[in-house]
């Protein structure tokens, strides 16, 4: 690896020291994923590290608990796979619904009120998540309102906002108020100019907001465990039930597959926004 | 009342809170001028274009366009083209789009609207960067694009702030030119904000000069620097050297034992400030025979077509901007007399 530094005084360099935190990071980052990937190649029963020999029989069994018709556990993973995509879409649709405007109204206003509002949408990242969770639950019962999948989608959503809304903002900053008076100059009304200058130009800090409210949401545990009812529930909450009765690597062999739509999901989100020259 | 110019600024008035931004700005423009609001930061002349332009309104005041009160009609409907101190092109798109843009939104399509694009891009003589993204053009390019982009939608009113503060010297030059040629080309009536005083002389056919809010002079250029109104605009344009001259005296002063005239009339007495510019003074060095020396050059510098030079005059410094002093010898420490001829001399009160 070729890393360019300045020279030190005694004249060699920190190569070797970078090089090693590198290393360290990349480890600490990767070693579960590496972990559970092995593990769910296992061939045995138990979850035992590392595996004496190694199959794909926990692969085809996830396969199966999707496929299979009519057994009850089968129904239910589908099903809070697909409540956590539901979930998910909402969540990013409504999330940066809500942070444009909101980023827009902050950068063009004044830059006080713009840092006490940020700080008002940072609120849900240091509250404890248990407390969080505890008082969607508590605010969710006593309106005695059946909700449905809006109980788990509107604390995701406050969860979510801080991250969409920095990246938005940071989007903002760089786009100066002539750039508008430019549009409108040319004869666009004030509402299309932002359509046709700033939504553009905003495009990369939405994405990015955008893939955290998708990972953000999709693997959230935290509150959900309190939010979630028979009805309405989560594949991470489902994923959690089946380790506490019994730990299989099957649970494994479906967080890769997890990891794997997780990563395509990004490259997807990536491809059909930024790929294209213009966002809409 | 109908009005018989093109754009008239009628009485204008700008407060921000309790700051006067413009006073009772009143200034006619003829069609198919080239109009110079000039003056020093703070003027109040961005301010008077945004007004022009929509982006700010007249706290009083009127905008009459072809008759027609503006005041009250939205920035996207006036249809001015504008060209930004940022020139605020759209990065997102490429050099076409961005000249299309105008185009676009009045629904020109297709065909004829690349026709017009590429029409324009001859005209400013780049004619091959039509797809080429914004961020990959020079200093130059972009300053012509964004006027193009401007003069794409036919403006009765063409806008310009500052447009050529951000490019070099030379280049500068060169687009000053190339801003004239195309506006004369155009016949577009433009309004242009600038604190370069060479590059309102450059362009103008009527030269504004503001300070603090208020009109000091329009005039055309020449106008305004034969005859300043006040010392301010004397000194705003071109190098003037403002000497007291102490009272008038039979509608005369003396200025280095030379009799200046005053062309308006003032009451004997009355405090006068000489305002002689360094271009219209001469050296002459002192021979034995005749003239008296006046003072001493302190500073001596060839610049090529002319010499600046300082000339120390009874403990004052006089800027003086010469032509022939390399052939007459003088240099550093020389003891000269300033001929100057008393008609390129403007009088005024002082305040």
């Amino acid at each position: 690896m070729r890393i360019g530094l300045l020279p030190t005084e005694r004249g060699g360099s920190y190569r070797s020291v970078i090089i090693f935190l590198a290393i360290c990071g990349i480890l600490m980052s990767s070693l579960p994923v590496i972990v559970v990937t092995i593990m769910s190649l296992s061939a045995a029963d138990t979850t035992g590290f590392p595996p004496d020999a190694l199959s794909l029989r926990w692969y085809s069994e996830v396969i199966a608990m999707f496929t299979t018709k009519d057994a009850n556990s089968a129904r239910s993973v589908v099903v809070s796979t697909l409540t956590s995509l539901l979930v998910e879409v909402i969540v990013m649709v409504v999330s940066t619904g809500v942070c444009i405007p909101l980023a827009y109204a902050l950068a063009r206003g004044e830059t006080r009120i713009c840092s006490g509002m940020e700080l008002l949408f940072t609120l849900p990242l240091v509250f404890p998540l248990v407390i969080l969770g505890i008082a969607f639950l508590l605010i969710a019962e006593s309106l005695r309102l059946d909700i449905r999948i809006w109980r788990i989608v509107i604390p995701h959503v406050a969860l979510v906002l801080p991250f969409v809304l920095r990246n938005c903002l940071s989007a903002m900053s760089g786009i100066g108020i002539e750039l508008e008076e430019a549009a409108v100059s040319l004869g666009a009304p004030p509402l299309r100019a932002i359509w046709d200058v700033v939504i553009p130009m905003m495009k990369a800090g939405i994405l990015a907001g955008l893939i955290f409210a998708l990972v953000i949401s999709f693997n959230e545990f935290t509150i959900t465990f309190f939010m979630y009812t028979v009805d309405v529930s989560t594949l991470p909450i489902w994923m959690y039930s089946r380790t506490v009765s019994s730990l299989d690597p099957s649970t494994l062999a479906l967080s890769v597959f997890i990891i794997v739509a997780d990563i395509v999901l990004i490259v997807l989100v990536d491809k059909l926004i930024a790929g294209r020259a213009n966002l809409f | 009342m109908p009005s018989d110019s093109h754009l008239h600024i009628q009485n204008v008035s700008k407060k921000f809170g309790d700051v006067d931004a413009l006073r009772d700005v009143d200034l006619k423009v003829e069609r198919g001028s080239f109009v110079c609001l000039l003056g020093p930061s703070g003027c109040g002349k961005t301010t008077l274009l945004r007004i022009i332009a929509g982006f700010e309104t007249a706290s009083k005041g009127q905008l009459i366009l072809d008759g027609t009160d503006i005041s009250d009609r939205p920035p996207h409907k006036r249809g001015f083209g504008m060209v930004f101190q940022s020139l605020a092109l759209f990065p997102h798109m490429s050099v076409a789009k961005n000249i299309g843009y105008g185009l676009k939104l009045r629904g020109v399509k297709g065909v004829a609207r690349r026709r017009r694009v590429d029409e324009l891009l001859d005209v400013i003589q780049l004619p091959d960067i039509a797809d080429r993204p914004v961020s990959a053009l020079s200093g130059g390019q972009r300053q012509r694009v964004a006027i193009a982009r401007a003069l794409a939608i036919r403006p009765p009113l063409f806008l310009l702030d500052e447009p050529l503060s951000a490019l070099d010297a030379k280049l500068r030059d060169s687009m000053q030119i190339e801003l004239r040629q195309l506006q004369q080309k155009f016949g577009v009536t433009t309004v242009l904000v600038t604190h370069d005083q060479h590059e309102a002389m450059m362009l103008a056919d009527q030269l504004v000069v503001l300070k603090d809010g208020a009109v000091r002079q329009s005039a055309s250029p020449s106008q305004v620097y034969n005859h300043p109104a006040d010392s301010f605009v004397a000194d705003c344009l071109g190098a003037a050297n403002l000497i007291d001259v102490g009272a008038i005296k039979g509608g005369a002063v003396d200025l280095f034992a030379t009799r200046v005239l005053s062309q308006k009339p003032h009451n004997d007495g009355d405090h006068m400030l000489a305002a002689l510019r360094a271009e219209h003074v001469e050296l002459t060095p002192i021979t034995a025979t005749g003239t008296q020396p006046v003072g001493t050059v302190s500073f001596m510098r060839n610049l090529g077509p002319s010499t600046e030079c300082v000339v120390n005059v009874q403990g004052k410094d006089l800027r003086v901007r010469a032509t022939n002093v390399q052939k007459q010898g003088l240099d550093v420490g020389a003891q000269v007399a300033l001929t100057f001829d008393p008609a390129q001399v403007s009088l005024f009160k002082a305040v």
